[in-house]
């Protein structure tokens, strides 16, 4: 890589996104996430049964909030930036309710479970509901509940922006369980929300990347300090197969039962929810791996959700985070610090300066159940002591060259176009290795080992370094991994900094017992020279 | 037991004669000078301003620990490979590059720079008998094969200072059948790199004979805390969990106020923490920034109760995370069954995991009482007068592949506080299948940091609440302060307990009265 010229590099950087597309439909690889949902004023959901399916075969009997086959909703982002995108008719977790601060907002929801689940509704925590049309329901009052092939409405004031659950209010030991959740998005009011310096957009465009950004301004919150650049929606939630399995036998032999005077039919179900024994482990409704597939895959018609977060150095990305279910999950991020923004949607502000935030800084974001957090993650490298893009002043290789000048904050922040934009300059050109035999720079701490005593991993770039550049100058074109194309971060195209994110409950990494598995995804920090699409 | 390691050891022999002298890649890496420290600190002072060069050497292998029903358990785990005489005396085993780079002697004077020395290290012959990190293979394995604790050997680090860690994969001489690699994962490392992560999915692996060597620059100061990554459920349950807690400058002021301190370190944009944030272009307050500036004040540094320089948790600016004694206690749980399947050479199952010990450091009560120590003897060779053997007690040592016994849980959770004092209590929970929950009976607790962050909003308000429990799940960590200053509420001779309300972990396995519980004296 030394050898090439200039303009053969320039070119290469230039076809990269060619050749991430091309890599992504061969191998499935890399299908990001952005935090996909229905738009609207008015909603029209059904709750239905249908099978979910688990990484290790089984398609698990579920319930689930979709949308009535007549109503076609608007999608955020819409399908000419999602290609795929769909709302069918139970989905697990329910579709993503997006919605405008002070909108006033109608969901009605169809009961369309078998007659022998009886009602159902939809609680929306953090809102002051009005229920009509239905019948009286233990949470949701006199008429909020929908009776079997029956419908309630629901409306309510979107009160304050932020991320919110929903989930059934009826009977819901059984019905959560089952998978009727979802979550709500409340976008600040264009007329409050802040003016974002949106510095991070520049790069994007730079480098013809698209927004997926719900929001228009790139504010979370009525509240400059919750400008981002990029979001995720994490949902959490665990299944134990056998009341799934207890729930569809009853539900097959109610309405196959043919009643005799001795033996009248059962109308109701009796599942048992205890004793307790999840051995499912699922981030928006799937496990790893399928959680890093694309958002509206067509293998998981009843999970268009993912979890496969992508970033550039320097990004802020917002981490919209639920606790579904009936578990917490110690949610690791790796890679930095999450600065909580809200719970529930309420922003958590200082007592003494209200521009100033006083949510914790948290590696660990456990989700409880019914919770909802929104949070900032960035990275930035800053502090590592070496160069994370392995420049090297001595090389031929312009790209290996490339400046660093520092804002007043240290990060090269001149050029939104540049490769190395956001790049932390104090560690500018500073070596890590001490003899390296590639074309980085040398004089560093360390002595990299022979990898003939290493194992590497499917997510690993090929090199320590940042970037297809900077790991072919470090170790060839196709790194010290396994031949190209055959693992989830090539060094050849993306060669992006992996981060799991995983329950620390480690046991929920994995699927019915299989490992690796569960609660477990990657993020991927990728340089510049790729370009991160969300559209898969 | 004694015969299982005979066959064992012959097992682990036939494996290496096949592979032959290639087999093994064992080094350490801790030079005594780098461009950011190019002056070797003085031993008499060997924190300096701007910091310095520590280092370290562990072992991935196995070994066993004693639960406080005498039940022997077997681990996946992490030894010792340097600092052993201060692993022994439950310090941070993390030591200057010039005391790792003395090659480890087990007959050397407690405490000298040799009992705390790189195992294995030996002149270079191919440096004119230098010491340039080569080490001898042998010594590595003698000490290294089934030398694991629980936890895993202690760490901690000053701002500024760079951290090698060596790992040195001498393999799992109960698991012969396993090739299991071993990693480090510097559990909340701000803006870590992926490569030194630790995760084998997204970086690399070390293969049982390697050597690697991890590189930081030190983080932000807090407590963090270590764990293997490969196959998480199975290596954190086995015991892969250790300690790992990161001083502040604001321990190396010598003059001026601590405010003044603060406000010095907003001049470097590394170390300055209210600007220095991406997000716009101009002076940005960094949104991951847990050290603002609090309200301007006087305060300067003090001695504490045993009369030298304060030291504190985090650069807090007004002195508020000022303590007179420290205690880093790890919650952990051990499930005897999975732990059984995992030395009998059968596959565990991993949703049906259930916890049935429940460990403050590694000990379960009343073990978590135990403060015998280790002897740590010059007495000569030979298997009773070794380094590391318990003085008088027959507990918390293992026996290694050598011969010799080491010890296996060298941390007591004792908490002795001086009277009218404040002890800081450095909290990691690496249980990996229950949240658990700690509490105090008596002495509150102040909690002033979460994640190894300050509790303090970005106007610079702190935080810190008192409460009498804390709870925590598998990879979250809690600082708090049990402030006894109140002499007439805490005098001197008083006991109190640290322990858990999750009653069911208030036993070891069948035996009631155990599990997650400790006692405070005050002194």
């Amino acid at each position: 890589m030394s050898a090439m010229t200039t303009k053969k590099a320039i070119s290469m950087t230039r076809l990269l996104p060619l050749v991430m597309v091309v890599v992504t439909l061969l191998f499935a690889t890399a299908a990001y996430a952005a935090a996909p949902g229905i738009t609207g004023l008015t909603f029209s959901l059904t709750a239905q049964a249908a099978y979910i399916t688990q990484p290790d075969g089984n398609m698990v009997y579920s319930w689930g909030y979709g949308c009535t086959s007549t109503y076609t909703p608007t999608f955020n982002p819409p399908g000419t930036k999602m290609p795929g995108a769909n709302c069918p008719t139970m989905q697990v977790p329910g579709p993503t309710l997006i919605v405008t601060e002070g909108q006033s907002i109608t969901v009605t929801l169809t009961n369309n479970l078998p007659a022998a689940a009886g009602n159902t509704s939809i609680l929306f925590p953090g809102f002051q509901v009005t229920a009509t049309n239905g019948v009286a329901g233990l949470l949701t009052g006199p008429t909020g509940d929908a009776p079997t092939n029956g419908t309630v409405t629901y409306t309510f004031t979107a009160g304050s922006p932020g991320t919110r659950a929903y989930y059934s209010g009826t009977q819901s030991d059984l019905q959560v369980e089952m998978g009727l959740y979802g979550a709500i998005i409340v976008l600040p009011d264009p007329a409050k929300a802040p003016t974002c310096a949106n510095a991070n957009l520049a790069a994007e465009q730079a480098n013809s990347e698209v927004d997926y950004r719900l929001t228009a301004n790139g504010a979370a919150f009525d509240h400059a300090a919750s400008c981002y650049d990029r979001e995720y929606l994490f949902q959490f939630s665990e299944m134990d197969p056998v009341i799934h399995t207890q729930a569809e036998q009853q539900v097959a032999a109610i309405a196959h039962c043919v009643p005799s005077t001795v033996r009248p039919c059962p109308t109701s179900l009796d599942v048992h929810t205890e004793p307790y024994h999840p051995a499912y482990f699922m981030i928006n409704g799937r496990s790893m791996p399928d959680d890093m597939d694309t958002n509206y895959a067509a293998q998981y018609p009843h999970q268009p959700y993912n979890g496969n977060p992508h970033m550039h150095p320097g990004e802020l990305v917002l981490l919209r985070i639920i606790g579904q279910g009936r578990w917490q999950h110690p949610f690791h991020e790796h890679g930095n610090h999450v600065r909580i923004l809200a719970h529930d949607g309420n922003l958590i502000l200082s007592a003494t300066d209200p521009s100033k935030l006083a949510g914790p800084l948290l590696f660990t974001t456990t989700t409880t159940p019914g919770v909802a957090m929104d949070g900032i993650f960035y990275w930035t490298g800053k502090g590592l002591n070496w160069d994370i893009y392995g420049h090297n002043p001595n090389s031929s290789d312009p790209l290996a060259k490339l400046p660093c000048t520092p804002d007043a904050n240290g990060y090269n922040t001149g050029s939104p176009g540049a490769l190395n934009y956001y790049e932390w300059c104090p560690d500018h050109n500073k070596a890590l290795e001490k003899a390296p035999f590639g074309d980085v720079a040398g004089n560093g701490p360390v002595t990299l080992p022979d990898s003939n005593i290493l194992t590497n991993g499917a997510w690993f770039g090929g090199s320590a370094y940042l970037g297809p550049n900077a790991t072919g100058r470090a170790v060839g074109p196709t790194g010290t991994t396994p031949p190209s194309g055959t693992i989830a971060n090539p060094p050849g195209s993306e060669a992006g900094l992996a981060f799991m994110w995983h329950s620390h409950n480690e046991r929920e990494i994995t699927t019915n017992n299989i490992f690796p598995g569960g609660m477990m995804m990657m993020m991927l920090v990728d340089s510049r020279e790729f370009q991160i699409n969300e559209s898969f | 037991m004694r015969k299982v390691y005979q066959v064992c050891v012959s097992v682990l022999l036939v494996c290496f004669a096949i592979v032959a002298a290639n087999a093994q890649s064992f080094r350490v890496q801790c030079p005594l000078t780098t461009l950011m420290h190019p002056t070797p600190p003085s031993p008499a002072s060997p924190n300096p301003v701007g910091g310095s060069i520590k280092c370290q050497q562990i072992s991935g292998g196995d070994g066993y620990a004693t639960m406080a029903d005498g039940t022997q358990t077997y681990l996946f785990a992490f030894g010792p490979l340097s600092g052993l005489n201060d692993i022994a005396k439950g310090l941070p085993g993390t030591q200057p590059a010039a005391v790792f780079m003395t090659p480890y002697d087990p007959l050397a004077a407690a405490g000298s720079a040799a009992s705390n020395g790189a195992v294995g290290l030996v002149p270079d012959p191919e440096a004119n008998g230098a010491y340039t990190g080569h080490v001898d293979t042998r010594e590595v394995m003698d000490v290294g094969v089934m030398n694991g604790n629980m936890p895993a050997p202690m760490m901690a680090i000053d701002e500024d200072d760079e951290f090698f860690l060596t790992l040195s994969n001498v393999g799992m001489i109960m698991r012969p059948d396993l090739f299991e690699q071993h990693t480090v994962h510097f559990h909340g490392y701000p803006n870590a790199s992926s490569f030194y992560d630790g995760v084998p999915d997204a970086s690399v692996a070390i293969n049982i004979g390697g050597s690697f060597t991890y590189y930081y620059l030190a983080p932000d100061a807090g407590t963090y805390f270590w764990h293997c990554h490969i196959t998480p459920p199975e290596h954190l349950q086995m015991g892969m969990v250790g300690q790992l807690y990161v001083r502040p400058r604001q321990n190396r002021v010598t003059s001026g106020s601590l405010y003044a301190g603060l406000v010095a370190q907003q001049s470097d944009p590394r170390t300055s923490c209210p600007n220095s944030g991406p997000g716009t272009t101009g002076i940005t307050t960094d949104i991951l920034c847990s050290t603002p500036l609090p309200p301007s004040n006087s305060v300067t540094r003090t001695t504490n109760k045993s009369g030298n320089p304060t030291l504190y948790a985090y650069n807090d600016g007004d002195g508020s995370t000022a303590y007179d004694v420290e205690y880093p206690i790890q919650i952990h749980g051990f499930d005897p069954n999975f732990h059984f399947v995992g030395m009998t050479f059968n596959p565990e199952g991993f949703a049906d995991m259930k916890d049935k010990y429940f460990l403050l450091n590694g000990r379960s009560y009343p073990d978590t009482l135990n403060s015998i120590g280790y002897q740590d003897s010059t007495l000569g060779p030979g298997n009773s007068d070794f380094v590391g053997q318990p003085r008088g007690s027959s507990a918390f040592y293992t026996q290694d592949a050598d011969g010799v016994q080491r010890p296996s849980q060298p941390l007591p959770t004792l908490i002795n506080i001086p009277a009218g004092g404040r002890a800081l209590l450095r909290i990691s929970d690496l249980d990996v299948s229950e949240f658990q929950t700690l509490a105090s009976l008596g002495i509150p607790m102040q909690v002033i940091a979460i994640n190894a962050r300050l509790l303090r909003d970005q106007a610079g308000n702190n935080l810190y609440y008192n409460t009498n429990s804390i709870t925590l799940g598998g990879g979250e960590s809690i600082d708090v302060i049990l402030d006894a200053t109140n002499t007439t509420l805490y005098p001197a001779g008083s006991v109190f307990y640290l322990y858990t309300p999750n009653l069911d972990h208030l036993s070891n396995d069948a035996e009631n009265f155990g599990g997650l519980m400790t006692e405070v004296h005050i002194n």
